[in-house]
């Protein structure tokens, strides 16, 4: 099963495990992990679902839509040029069984 | 996914509520109905009212319990049968046709433009009309109204047509007192904008201009789809940012020690976002459970016809601590004024460019000194949809 690590401040992490298809937004929400809201529902509407992908699993990321890219410009903790994505956008299975992100201070 | 609904409590009926009481002030009926559960069979509006913060979450965000398509729809009647009232995969062929007008990057390339246009329009509306003047009559509502039109693309309509449209359309969507005249305005406003609709659609397949209808004409969409959506969207586009707008100046006006926080760190999105949580301007909504179902440890019968309380789940002491407070220093936590899941207001962003970006700073660097009229306070009213209806207002 695909997994997902979100560290968070201070050192703690909390892991959960995804359906294949399912996304890193999805995986957050469903499993009440902290400081990732997704307001929208994964329609890449809403930049609350902002994480901060690992160096060692940014090779492995679909490219970013127009969509998602807009959205990435409205996020409420800044922007990072290599490691900001949303989590909507990354969807686990195929290509992408494991990754790990940093969650932002704010959503909102 | 099969709930057990054996051990699930039952609902309790709160036949005390009526539309006159919720109209006035619903926030201390949902404070009574709280005490007791957060979900209530209210005959006088024939529907459950879900009014737990958690428990509207969890509606919105699974449609397959709980279905926007419901029947007897008022808004369907009212506006027809528009994405708002579709479950996934039909509403999302219908929103992702409205494209990228909605969104940011389409805000800054065409619509701040225009909205910066009729800002200062209206402003001089507000200021020839002179101290005493209602802000809401004067500027919140023509303003909204006039960006809404540009957006939509109606070039054969004018911000009044606008504004009566929306007006009579949701007046029609809360009808639950069934009032026929209600429903007689309605229907006359729904055969105008579907006429604008009609003639619009040729004249901007000929002469694309980005706005939502000029989109929407080249989609594919059908006709009726087209005219039920445009419906929808001139129901809550504009009395979403005009009542966002005109409920912050409130609120600010009405608390001078946030307004000047607010001002002195330029905070208008911490204002806006407060107010919104505070007063939601649709502050209800419908869905339909499909089956027997729990929710929150109570039990819901099928086809059960429920009312989303977003302005109560946004009062929920249990998420916002002193929730009746207008504090623009709380904790940012999630509101659900603009709904979550899939039927997240596609409307936020023009919301929040043309109240935070453009109306609200303008509106108190260029009008100093900007108070309440002190004899003539300002009224709310609503329930379904609620806000300031009038806002006399004097500066210096």
């Amino acid at each position: 099963m695909p997994k997902v690590v979100f560290h968070h401040h201070g050192d703690t992490s909390t892991v959960v495990e995804a359906d294949a298809g399912s996304n890193v937004m999805r995986a957050a929400v469903q499993n009440g992990v902290a400081g990732i809201v997704g307001e929208c529902g994964g329609q890449a509407m809403c930049a609350t679902c902002h994480v901060y992908v690992r160096e060692s699993h940014l090779g492995a990321l679909p490219p970013i839509s127009e969509d998602e890219e807009e959205m990435l410009d409205c996020t409420a903790a800044p922007r990072d040029d290599r490691r900001s994505r949303l989590g909507c956008q990354l969807t686990l299975g195929e290509g992408l069984e494991e990754v790990e992100v940093d969650v932002p201070g704010a959503q909102l | 996914m099969t709930v057990d609904t054996t051990e699930a409590r039952p609902i309790p009926a709160a036949d005390w509520v009526t539309i006159p009481d919720l109209y006035e002030d619903p926030y201390p009926i949902y404070q009574r109905l709280r005490a007791q559960a957060p979900i209530h069979w209210v005959p006088a509006v024939n529907r459950y009212l879900v009014i737990g913060y958690e428990a509207c979450h969890a509606i919105e965000l699974d449609q397959q319990r709980f279905s926007a398509d419901e029947a007897q729809s008022l808004m369907k009647r009212s506006m027809g049968h528009s994405m708002l009232r579709k479950d996934d995969p039909e509403h999302d062929v219908e929103r992702k046709a409205y494209g990228g007008v909605l969104r940011p990057k389409a805000i800054k390339q065409r619509w701040e433009a225009v909205f910066d246009r009729n800002y200062a329009t209206y402003a001089a509306r507000l200021r020839a009309a002179g101290p005493g003047a209602d802000l809401v009559a004067e500027f919140a509502a023509p303003y909204a109204a006039e960006n809404l039109r540009v957006v939509l693309g109606f070039s054969n309509a004018t911000q009044q047509d606008l504004q009566r449209w929306s007006q009579t359309l949701i007046d029609g969507t809360g009808n639950y007192a069934d009032d026929p005249q209600v429903w007689a305005a309605a229907e006359r406003s729904s055969r105008e904008v579907d006429e604008a609709v009609d003639e619009m659609l040729p004249a901007l397949r000929a002469e694309p201009d980005g706005s939502l209808l000029s989109v929407l004409a080249t989609s594919g969409m059908p006709l009726d789809s087209v005219r039920a959506n445009l419906k929808m969207t001139i129901g809550g586009g504009l009395n979403e940012p005009r009542d966002a707008l005109a409920t912050t100046v409130w609120a600010l006006l009405a608390h001078p020690g946030q307004l000047a926080s607010v001002r002195s760190a330029g905070r208008w999105s911490d204002a806006f976002e407060e107010s919104i949580r505070w007063v939601a301007p649709i502050s209800m909504y419908p869905r339909e459970a499909t089956r027997d179902t729990e929710l929150c440890g109570m039990a819901i019968p099928r086809g059960a016809r429920l009312g989303v309380v977003v302005g109560a789940a946004n009062r929920d002491p249990g998420v916002f601590a002193d929730p009746d407070a207008y504090d623009v220093d709380r904790p940012r936590k999630p509101h659900l004024a603009f709904g979550g899941g899939n039927h997240f207001c596609a409307g936020a962003w023009i919301a929040r460019a043309s109240v935070v970006s453009i109306a609200l700073p303008r509106l108190f660097a260029q009008f100093p000194g900007l108070r309440l009229a002190p004899s003539r306070p300002a009224t709310i009213g609503g329930w379904v949809f609620r806000g300031v209806l009038s806002l006399p207002v004097h500066w210096d």
